[in-house]
């Protein structure tokens, strides 16, 4: 690193050769108003709202394409920025229709935010606006206000260089300057969303979120995406105790400022419909409700009669479930008959920019826990088929509307003598289960996940679990007759006992995780 | 006066290659590959004093000595005949009549800085010009002026003819070079400068038609010769294009440092209809204008029209009588760079459809007190916070015109109506 030395409103800053006024504010916690310069994409320098004085130049210069260099004198504050900024302010919105009350933008709005903070004047505009297209579908997520776009062009820049897809452009000259799809396209690719993400205002909105919550109202809890073992950072984004949206979380070490469109919505399919309240048991007739003693009791008596069991835990459950659940089962399996639910599948050259080949989250985790092998969970789900055990304790996953195998299972299970399911919802695999006992999903959970690079990162629980449901690791620890306060103490066990994990406290992991390999050296 | 530039035009068929060969054409492209290193052609054009021609009055030769000699990469001389800025029809001229000129000029440039393939961009609607150039082109090829091994030189230049697809901005040089690369013709953030990182993120030389088509006589004649011609800052000659109420208006070539009332009373032939002068616009549509009363003393060079509080610009001479109607010129320049702006940059994409409406207002008896304040600080927004120099362009003439003219304004607006119409 080269250093070097400026000066921002008087305060000396050192920064390294090479980054931008913008930049080397940024890292000082100086904030450069801006609209389209983002860290992740080319500088485009079309918005003007950096525009900061520089001693000895006598234009203002925009601070996101000016490089920092010895000696500089940056003013942020000057009479002449502020007025450039009231400006560019009063310039994006003489045709803007600042329809805030029906815009979903509205409360995480860059122009509502900065005209708070640099305008503040009533409009000197008196003539007509110019009128653009209004909610012009542009894919199955985004739909497009043309008046509420400022022509920053984040999306464009990101669909040419993150995704390298294409489908917009900026069409047109002067006012009438509109971002479009290219003919025959549709802005459908896998990362298609995080355009909304970037957009700084109203133009470009989430087709799934949109209108179905002032976003003042979302309670945010940090967490890890449930869609795939890349484990990107998100933010469970909910309202009365149901999920919202997922925003991305910044974290360069995972996944950077994105997130893909199927784990953005993978909520929808493992949190939505009526949840199991109490756990039961089969009898003459059917399921019926029993308390959670009689329900562990038949758990542990049927497992003991009907060895070999095989054992089936969910991608989705955390290290401390996993750990818990491995030692639990190790009891009644035999070699190979306790995988955690791992199926790979094939990825676009785009999906590869994010996603991983999977939908388990902490398969790897669950590895490193003792629950399965390198061998997968392709041979038990074969052995199941044919046969080989008397017993079966299967922990959210729903084996029986498996799109291949599906039906070959659930005629397997059908057949077991004993079958555990443990689920949140009453699945096509639960309905065959002779105990069924009802759990938490993804956003109810705390704990840690480990990612497919070995990555440790932590769930924290967005939704309150209904009445009636235990946490997963609740239900391992009562089976093994254990008892602990919080997945924390799980955690401070198997970290004394894993190497890999030796040396991670719980609380230090913080939100943006910690690496195992970094721990380990 | 001596005929540099336009020396050719009245020969007959000055456009074809024999026309141009009688005139002399191609010896200085000879001598240069003979006679000069690139270095060598660079100090002879500096030493020439040329100024580019497209506006901005740069000079040539220090241009081309910002194009880095150790970087690897391919180098381009683009020829800007992009010509499109309202009053301005210098470069169409040549292009008709003395092609060759800018081919050869082309070719030398293109020396100076080690380019081996090299580009003529001309506006879309020059479609005519766009075959003459291609012709010239083509018979330039045919002789061995272009392509391997030039004059047995050893030196390979192909030279392409673009045509652009009508937009006033890809006359600007980096929105030239987006629309040269295919893209829309939006202007580059600078830096990079084009010397470094232009056309396809290469070493790039972007000179006006004027600018080239000057070389090959400083380099027959000899930079001497023409620096001796005009003022200190302004060396040789430049073609002045007058539009308006003149009785001789066309296309001038004239010595710098000419006196400006002199040529148009003289030259031009003085005012049509004996109307009385009102105003000038001196360089083009996006120069500030001139009062009548501030063209005494005036010369026709670029720190003359620079101390007047212009700019000599392209040479675009629009001259207005006293039955113009001030408002309505300004609200007519303003209605050009309303649909001409880019679109890229906030300030200038809003700001200048925003002038046009006031004015339009005015000019349209629906003014009212404050317009003229607004105009004055929503132009004063837009100048110097843009990225390119369109938004100087655009706000510099309405600005000039209330300036200069403002109590023709407040009539319009006392008045309710067009006072002069
Ligand atoms: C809006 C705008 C339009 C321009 N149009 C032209 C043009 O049509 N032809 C031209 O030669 N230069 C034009 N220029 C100037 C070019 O950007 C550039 O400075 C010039 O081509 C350089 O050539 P020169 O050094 O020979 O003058 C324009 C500049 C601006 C800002
Ligand atoms: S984009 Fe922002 S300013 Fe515009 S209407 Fe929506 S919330 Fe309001
Ligand atoms: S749609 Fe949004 S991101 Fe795209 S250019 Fe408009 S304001 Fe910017
Ligand atoms: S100043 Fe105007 S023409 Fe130039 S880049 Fe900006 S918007 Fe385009
Ligand atoms: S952030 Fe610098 S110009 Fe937009």
């Amino acid at each position: 690193m080269d250093p070097v030395k400026i000066t921002i409103d008087g305060r000396e800053i050192v920064t390294e050769k090479g980054k931008t006024v913008i930049q080397a504010a940024e890292d000082a916690g100086i904030d450069i108003p801006h609209y389209c310069y983002h860290p992740k994409l080319t500088i485009a320098g079309n918005c003007r709202m950096c525009l900061v004085e520089i001693e000895k130049m006598p234009k203002l210069q925009i601070a996101c394409n000016t490089l920092a260099t010895e000696g500089m004198a940056v003013k942020t504050q000057s009479p002449k920025v502020l007025e450039a900024r009231r400006a560019v302010m009063e310039f994006l919105l003489i045709n803007h229709p600042v329809d805030c009350p029906i815009c979903d933008q509205a409360g995480e709005c860059w122009l509502q935010d900065y005209y708070m903070e640099h305008d503040l004047a009533a409009s000197r505009f008196e003539e007509r606006k110019e009128h653009e297209r209004k909610r012009e579908i542009f894919g199955p997520y985004v739909v497009f206000d043309g008046e509420r776009c400022i022509k920053c062009t984040r999306c464009v820049r990101f669909l040419q260089e993150v995704t390298r897809t294409d489908e917009l452009t900026v069409v047109n000259r002067s006012d009438h300057a509109t971002i479009a799809l290219f003919p025959e396209k549709t802005l459908d690719n896998p990362l298609s969303v995080n355009v909304v993400d970037i957009c700084p205002v109203g133009a470009l909105t989430d087709r799934d979120f949109r209108f179905k919550v002032r976003v003042w109202y979302l309670k945010k809890t940090p967490s890890i995406c449930p869609g795939c073992s890349t484990g990107c950072n998100i933010s469970v984004e909910t309202y009365q105790n149901r999920i919202a949206r997922f925003k991305p979380r910044v974290n360069e070490a995972v996944n950077s400022h994105w997130l893909c469109d199927e784990g953005r919505y993978s909520f929808h399919g493992l949190t939505e419909g009526e949840r199991l309240t109490s756990p039961m048991i089969r009898q003459e007739g059917g399921l019926v409700a029993v308390d959670w003693d009689t329900a562990l009791r038949a758990v542990a008596t049927g497992l003991a009669a009907n060895a070999p069991a095989a054992a089936i835990l969910s991608g989705r459950n955390t290290n401390e479930e996993a750990f818990l659940y491995s030692r639990l089962m190790k009891q009644f399996v035999s070699d190979g008959g306790l995988e955690v639910f791992y199926r790979e599948r094939e990825l676009t050259e785009v999906e590869k920019i994010l996603k991983s080949p999977d939908r388990s989250p902490n398969f790897r985790g669950a590895r490193h826990m003792g629950v399965g092998s390198e061998a997968g969970v392709e041979p038990l789900l074969k052995n199941i088929i044919d046969g080989k055990f008397r017993s079966a304790y299967v922990v959210g996953e729903d084996l029986a509307s498996l799109s291949d195998l599906g039906d070959r299972l659930k005629s397997a299970l059908g057949k077991l003598s004993f079958l555990v399911v443990q689920d949140t919802r009453m699945t096509p695999t639960a309905a065959l289960a002779h105990v069924v006992l009802p759990s938490t999903n993804f956003a109810e959970k705390e704990g840690t996940y480990t990612n497919r690079r070995g990555r440790v990162q932590k769930l924290n629980p967005a939704l309150v679990a209904p009445a009636g449901a235990l946490q997963d690791w609740e239900i391992f620890a009562r089976l093994l007759g254990e008892s602990y306060d919080r997945p924390a103490d799980i955690f401070a066990v198997l970290s004394r006992q894993l190497p890999a994990y030796a040396g991670l406290d719980y609380e230090k992991i913080g939100a943006l995780g910690a690496d195992l390999e970094a721990q380990h050296q | 006066m001596e005929k540099i530039l336009l020396r050719n035009i009245d020969a007959p068929d000055s456009q074809t290659l024999e026309g141009y060969r009688a005139c002399g054409g191609y010896r200085a492209l000879e001598k240069v590959l003979r006679e000069m290193t690139p270095e060598k052609l660079i100090d002879e054009v500096k030493a020439s004093g040329l100024r580019g021609r497209g506006g901005a009055g740069f000079p040539t030769g220090m241009k081309w000595s910002f194009v880095p000699k150790d970087n690897p990469k391919p180098k381009y001389v683009v020829c800007n005949a992009d010509e499109s800025e309202p009053g301005t029809f210098k470069d169409r001229l040549l292009i008709e009549k003395d092609p060759h000129a800018i081919v050869e000029g082309t070719i030398i440039a293109a020396y100076a800085i080690r380019s081996h393939t090299s580009f003529i961009y001309i506006r879309g609607e020059m479609f005519y010009g766009a075959q003459v150039l291609q012709r010239a082109l083509d018979e330039a090829a045919g002789a061995g002026y272009l392509g391997k091994n030039v004059l047995g030189s050893g030196y390979d230049i192909d030279l392409i003819l673009h045509r652009g697809a009508g937009a006033y901005i890809c006359g600007e040089e980096t929105g030239l070079l987006s629309s040269l690369e295919g893209g829309k013709g939006w202007p580059k953030i600078k830096p990079p400068f084009p010397a470094t990182h232009g056309l396809f993120g290469c070493p790039t030389v972007v000179n006006n038609v004027e600018t080239l088509a000057a070389l090959p006589w400083i380099i027959t004649e000899g930079a001497a010769r023409y620096a001796a011609i005009g003022t200190e800052k302004s060396k040789g000659t430049k073609l002045f294009c007058v539009s308006g109420h003149v009785k001789k208006p066309g296309v001038y070539e004239v010595d710098m440092g000419y006196p400006f009332k002199k040529f148009l009373e003289e030259d031009c032939g003085g005012m049509a209809n004996g109307r009385k002068l009102k105003g000038v616009i001196p360089g083009g549509a996006s120069m500030p204008v001139l009062r009548a009363d501030e063209l005494d003393g005036i010369t026709m060079d670029y720190e003359s029209f620079q101390a007047a509080g212009t700019l000599l610009g392209s040479g675009g001479v629009i001259v207005m009588d006293e039955s113009t109607c001030m408002v309505r010129a300004a609200w007519n320049l303003s209605r050009f760079f309303a649909h001409e702006s880019c679109g890229q940059c906030s300030p200038c994409r809003e700001g200048c459809h925003w002038i046009e409406k006031i004015l339009n207002r005015v000019e349209h008896g629906a003014g009212k007190p404050g317009d003229l304040e607004k105009i004055l600080s929503v132009s004063g927004n837009i100048g110097g916070n843009t990225i390119c120099p369109f938004g100087d362009a655009a706000s510099w003439p309405p600005a000039a015109f209330i300036k200069k003219y403002r109590g023709e304004f407040d009539e319009h607006i006392a008045a309710g109506k067009c006072t002069i119409h």
